[in-house]
């Protein structure tokens, strides 16, 4: 019946159509009638790590075109206005208001510590009340809170590089903070805990394969050919899982196996070291992870007191370098560079960084060692948690601390991994979040809300995440 | 469907009023008129022909309202368009083989499109207002075509004189999409209008312009403005807008006719990207949804300068002179969905293609009737370019760019050994700057018996030149290896027909039959595919490996009675691969039912034609390598369901035909997919599971005025 309705439309539109043969290109509905919100751009901050002043900001939905202004009430616990704090515009009867002007996209408040000593029973929140602008509505982060607790939420930029995704950025949620290291600016990881380990810069696709042998300085290059092809990742080669880290995270299953005390055991390694961070501008939504290769070299690793000595050198070199490396206490590992030859400093302290934004090495069943881009490891060593929940058992703004499951939670470095992000459609995956739970016992909901930029551009990935309380 | 046939009804009852007188014998005229050039030495009548070429009148053309060339040939036998929903270009497929294997020529040169001269063509851009007719050949016509003419060619003709001192042409046509239909932003809209003067007896000019715009077809899809993300946005079939200028100036007295031809094309599609990214401000949690669109728009430019005449009595002479351009363009958006707004607006160049041809023929060379001597050259300059947005390149490289220049020479002589025997042979040597030269051979033969019945056979072979992809591709990373090969060989293809054929005419003339049964065979040697070339690290490169065979029967046939003009056609396809690129492959033929029935029913008294166009093609198989229960890779049959075309159209001229009036419609059977298990799965993706074919059954009203003074 549709098909004869539009048949008479198309007979009565001929005869119009013999008048005028003009196009008219535009057949978008106006989507307005959408609101217009003020929020907190973030909902808490820490009264001890505080400065002296502390600007709030503020952010509009959109860019505004009109004046107007906002309201916001404050109430303070164990804290007095005037003595213990102030703010600039200063409060009037506990409501302060800011003023809303036209082309602005935000505003701010700021707070003034006044007493040092405001002890973990203080607790200051502001609290949107009301927004006088056309269409205004009160909705998002409508409080602000500063008191001695971890982080409430946010949302984050890691700052990854975009579609080279040169760097590695370990998130702090508890605190806000970003660590960025740049990918190729390390090599060996030494495990800094009980055991006697090393581990591979797999965001770089490194490799090593034990050489069955303990004297470093006789292994030329033609002793290493067959392997050289093989020790190396994506090679759809299901033995080379053998030449990498798992993928999971447990430091005992490292390529190289556990060092020895003694000597004998310790057999040399041949190693990729792997690709440069990449420096081509690939077309939108694609990536370039790898640049040049980084070539190889041939290493042992063997104790030295309750630490480990390194030596290395070139393939066909016949004598090598040596340098003792010390466990670090508070961090996973003592960083080596070949570049530097020297230690690095990578991570944050163990119990300072919960996530890590990074390419890195994954195993595809059947097919071994493969390369990925934007991926989102946990700190497992430094005993974090963390699992994915679909959207068809809990909506994420529902989610609550109720709603935790801790037998869920894993210990499997790849929880968030990659599966958060589709990237054939450029996005991340709508229909999960994650679940984490940090160092200290804080459990946070976490979820992505970008994997490019505006322009569909790969390596800018934003996310935000809440405290569950 | 009461109402609608109570509309015709009183459209044409009401119209007839007024028109008492009309001639309307078009379909006889149109088989005096039947004369072809393709692949001849000189023009002859299709009966006279030594290669079995088929016709599409301009008769046909019109009772079917086609615009494009993708409009009338879907209901001829073994031809099937394949549409591509995403990128908005209709190919074709013959044998099996896709578009890289099939020639399209306008007026025996080939016409370029931004991925080749003349194969790889969009039939939708291929515009049929001045044609007079529309030439086929199937089988492999590299001596008279050269590369890429494997599975056949399409020659377009255009016209190129008139009968009287001024014609005008012009008509608009309405055309729903499916049942979507509105004055401007649903449905097709085709507005045309064509001058043509005879300035003298020898000069004669026409020019023209169409616009053709297609709003695209929804299906369920929501449009531009709409800004959810869950795959509803944009549209299933992709809008585009063409707009078509040509002209012609040609002169033509007792020697020769020289003539030059212009086209320009330009067509905008846009893509909006269903995918939508909400853009989400969490701390306001408010959305301000993006998404990233794309304009594609083709400019092509063609000219056409062509002479043929005598020399010295007895010799002709053809000679063409071409260079045409095709631009693809891409611009990059980011569309802020809410606002209207366009943002980080890229554009570029995304594919092109320029190409300068040229191509001689003298035939008559001994002057002799029983022995006609053709000798030629033909000559293509060719210059590509893929941006890395169009092909798969080291990342950093803007684009590719090649150069293909062939110079080939070629013969063809046609024997008359006897009265009714005639033997055709030709050759031709191609000399390229990529390739090593390339040695072509063809051979015809046509015996006449007794009581009209008629022999043919053709013997003819022709290359495939490697496409970009394969020459070029580079996808090298850390988990993959995936190259073109700049060293590949053309693909060989030889193919073989049998035409047997009957004309009779029987009760005194009244009726007449003409009844074809061919037989044919198709061989592709060198096939490229994609093969492993080291397993650890794996890589894959393009290689001549491969090799497929065609092989089939097929009948067509022709009723002239009366007021009816029918034709009737069946065929039944063999394919077989032989697929030396893959481990454990099935080289089994599969086979392939293809019915067409084009019918035409004229009533003279009204001056109205009744037109039925019809066409079945059966169950499609295809070896795929798929995973089995006991969790191995083997080779299974995978299944394209079977379907049906049919159009239907109504024809009625008022006022001496001045006005015509064509009402009808497309894809009565209401064809929008078929389901199929006959493709295999990507490394990220699984196979498809339905092809796109159609957007349903649509109606459409022409009206044409004509004025011949």
């Amino acid at each position: 019946m549709k098909s004869i309705k539009s048949l008479s439309i198309l007979l009565v539109s001929l005869g119009l159509l013999f008048v005028s043969s003009c196009s008219s290109d535009d057949d978008s509905q106006t989507t307005s009638g959408q609101p217009f919100v003020v929020a907190f751009e973030s909902l808490s901050a820490n009264l001890n790590e505080l400065g002296a002043t502390k600007e709030i900001p503020l952010v509009y939905s959109e860019s505004a075109t009109l004046s107007g202004s906002v309201t916001i009430s404050l109430s303070a616990t164990n804290a007095v206005y005037g003595s213990d704090f102030s703010t600039t515009p200063a409060a009037d009867g506990n409501v302060i208001t800011l003023n809303i002007s036209p082309g602005t996209s935000g505003t701010n408040v700021v707070f003034n510590k006044l007493n040092n000593n405001l002890d973990e029973t203080t607790e200051i929140v502001f609290t949107i009340t009301a927004i006088n602008y056309e269409a205004g509505q009160i909705q998002g982060n409508t409080s602000f809170t500063i008191s001695n607790s971890a982080s409430l939420g946010r949302a984050l930029e890691p700052s990854v590089g975009g579609p080279n995704q040169g760097n590695q950025v370990y998130i702090d949620l508890s605190t806000e903070t970003q660590t960025v290291v740049v990918r190729d600016s390390w090599d060996l990881a030494f495990y800094s805990g009980d055991d006697f380990r090393v581990g591979l810069n797999a965001s770089i696709y490194m490799a090593a394969a034990n050489l069955e042998t303990t004297d470093i300085d006789a292994i030329t290059e033609a002793d290493v050919a067959d392997l050289i092809p093989v020790v190396a990742i994506g090679t759809f080669d299901p033995t080379n899982e053998d030449y990498i880290d798992h993928p999971d995270g447990d430091i005992l299953l490292t390529a190289i196996d556990a060092i020895s005390e003694n000597d004998n055991d310790n057999p040399v390694y041949l190693v990729n070291l792997g690709f440069e961070v990449g420096t081509e501008i690939p077309d939108p939504g694609s990536v370039a992870i790898a640049g040049d290769a980084r070539g190889w070299k041939k290493i042992r690793v063997l104790r030295s007191g309750d630490g480990y000595l390194l030596q290395y050198a070139n393939l066909n070199d016949t004598s090598h370098q040596e340098i003792s490396i010390p466990k670090t206490p508070e961090y996973n590992f003592n960083f080596f560079s070949f570049n530097t030859n020297n230690t690095v400093s990578v991570e944050p302290k163990a119990e300072q960084w919960d996530i890590n934004f990074t390419v890195f090495t994954n195993i595809i069943d059947g097919a071994g060692s493969y390369g990925f881009a934007d991926g989102v490891l946990h700190n497992r060593k430094g005993g974090v948690l963390a699992y994915e929940v679909l959207t068809d058992q809990f909506e994420y703004e529902q989610f609550s601390s109720g709603n935790v499951n801790n037998a869920a939670f894993q210990q499997d470095q790849r929880a968030i991994g990659s599966n958060w992000r589709d990237v054939f459609d450029g996005a991340p995956l709508s229909d999960r979040f994650y679940v984490l739970k940090d160092p200290n016992g804080n459990v946070y909901k976490l979820k992505f809300l970008a994997l490019t930029n505006d322009q569909g551009v790969r390596g800018y990935p934003e996310f935000e995440y809440e405290l569950l309380q | 469907m009461k109402i609608v046939l109570a509309l015709f009804l009183l459209f044409f009852t009401y119209a007839s009023k007024s028109q008492v007188n009309v001639s309307v014998d078009t379909l006889k005229r149109e088989r005096l008129e039947e004369v072809i050039v393709t692949g001849q030495l000189n023009p002859v009548a299709v009966e006279k022909s030594v290669v079995e070429v088929k016709v599409i009148s301009r008769n046909t053309i019109e009772r079917q309202a086609g615009n494009t060339l993708a409009d009338v040939l879907n209901t001829t036998l073994n031809l099937n368009i394949t549409p591509n929903t995403s990128t908005g270009k209709s190919g074709v497929s013959l044998f099996g083989l896709d578009g890289q294997y099939f020639k399209v020529l306008i007026d025996n040169v080939p016409i370029i499109n931004e991925e080749g001269v003349g194969n790889n063509t969009d039939l939708t851009l291929i515009n049929l207002d001045d044609i007079e007719r529309v030439e086929i050949v199937e089988g492999a016509m590299g001596v008279q075509y050269g590369s890429n003419a494997v599975s056949g060619i399409i020659n377009v003709i255009t016209k190129k004189s008139a009968k009287t001192d001024w014609e005008v042409a012009t008509y608009i046509q309405e055309e729903t999409v499916g049942s979507e239909y509105e004055l401007f932003n649903r449905g097709r809209h085709v507005q045309s209008i064509r001058l043509g003067h005879n300035f003298s007896e020898k000069i004669y000019v026409n020019a023209g312009f169409t616009r053709n715009d297609f709003a695209g077809f929804y299906n369920n899809r929501l449009g531009e403005s709409y800004d959810q993300n869950d795959g509803l946005r944009g549209l299933e079939w992709l809008p585009k807008e063409q707009q078509n200028g040509k002209a012609l100036l040609s002169f033509q007295d007792e020697d020769m006719q020289i003539f030059y031809r212009f086209d320009y094309l330009n067509e905008v599609i846009d893509r909006f990207n269903d995918i939508v990214n909400p853009n989400e401000n969490p701390a306001t949690n408010t959305t301000d949804p993006l998404a990233l669109d794309e304009i594609y728009t083709n400019n092509r430019w063609y000219h056409h300068l062509n002479a043929t005449g005598g020399l010295w009595n007895s010799l002709n002479y053809n000679i063409s002179f071409s260079y045409q351009t095709q631009t693809k363009d891409l611009e990059r958006y980011t569309y802020r969905i809410r606002s209207d707004q366009r943002e980080n607006i890229e554009s570029g160049e995304y594919q092109s293609r320029s190409a300068f041809f040229s191509r001689g023929t003298v035939s008559n060379l001994l002057g002799s009737d029983l022995f006609g001597l053709q000798a030629g050259y033909e000559l293509t300059n060719e210059q590509g370019s893929g941006s890395s947005l169009a092909i798969v390149i080291q990342p950093g490289e803007d684009r590719v760019t090649q150069r293909l220049d062939n110079y080939d020479v070629f013969s063809s002589s046609e024997i008359q050994l006897s009265e009714r025997f005639f033997l055709r042979p030709g050759f031709r040597v191609s000399f390229s700057n990529l390739f090593d030269n390339q040695y072509i051979g063809s051979l015809s033969a046509k015996q006449k018996f007794k009581n009209n019945w008629e022999l043919r056979g053709v013997l003819g072979s022709a290359n495939r030149t490697p496409n970009y992809d394969e020459l070029y591709t580079f996808f090298v990373d850390v988990n993959h290896d995936v190259q073109g090969n700049p060293n590949l060989n053309p693909e060989r293809g030889v193919s073989a027909f049998l035409h047997l054929k009957k004309t009779s005419s029987l009760k005194d003339g009244a009726l007449r039959l003409k009844n074809k049964l061919s037989f044919n065979y198709l061989d592709l040697q060198d096939r490229i595919e994609l093969i492993v070339v080291n397993q650890t690290p794996l890589a894959f490169q393009y290689n001549n490996i491969d090799s497929y065979t065609a092989a089939g029967i097929f009948s067509e046939n022709e009723i002239y009675y009366k007021n009816i003009k029918g034709q009737f056609g069946a065929s039944v396809q063999g394919i077989s691969k032989v697929l030396d690129s893959r481990v454990d492959a099935d080289d089994d033929f599969l086979f392939n039912l293809q019915l067409n029935a084009n019918v035409a029913y004229t009533f003279p008294s009204l001056g109205t034609t009744f037109s039925l166009f019809f066409k079945h093609i059966g169950r499609q198989q295809q070896f795929v390598e798929k995973t089995n229960a006991q969790g191995e890779q083997e080779f299974q049959r995978g299944e394209t369901n079977p379907y049906s075309w049919m159009d239907a159209t109504i024809q009625k001229s008022f006022m001496d035909n001045t006005v015509v009036a064509t009402l009808g419609s497309r894809n009565l059977l209401d064809v929008t997919s078929v389901n199929t298990t006959a493709f295999e799965g990507g490394a990220h993706n699984g196979p498809p599971s339905q092809i796109p074919l159609g957007y349903g059954r649509s109606f459409f009203l022409k009206l044409a005025y004509n004025l011949n003074i």
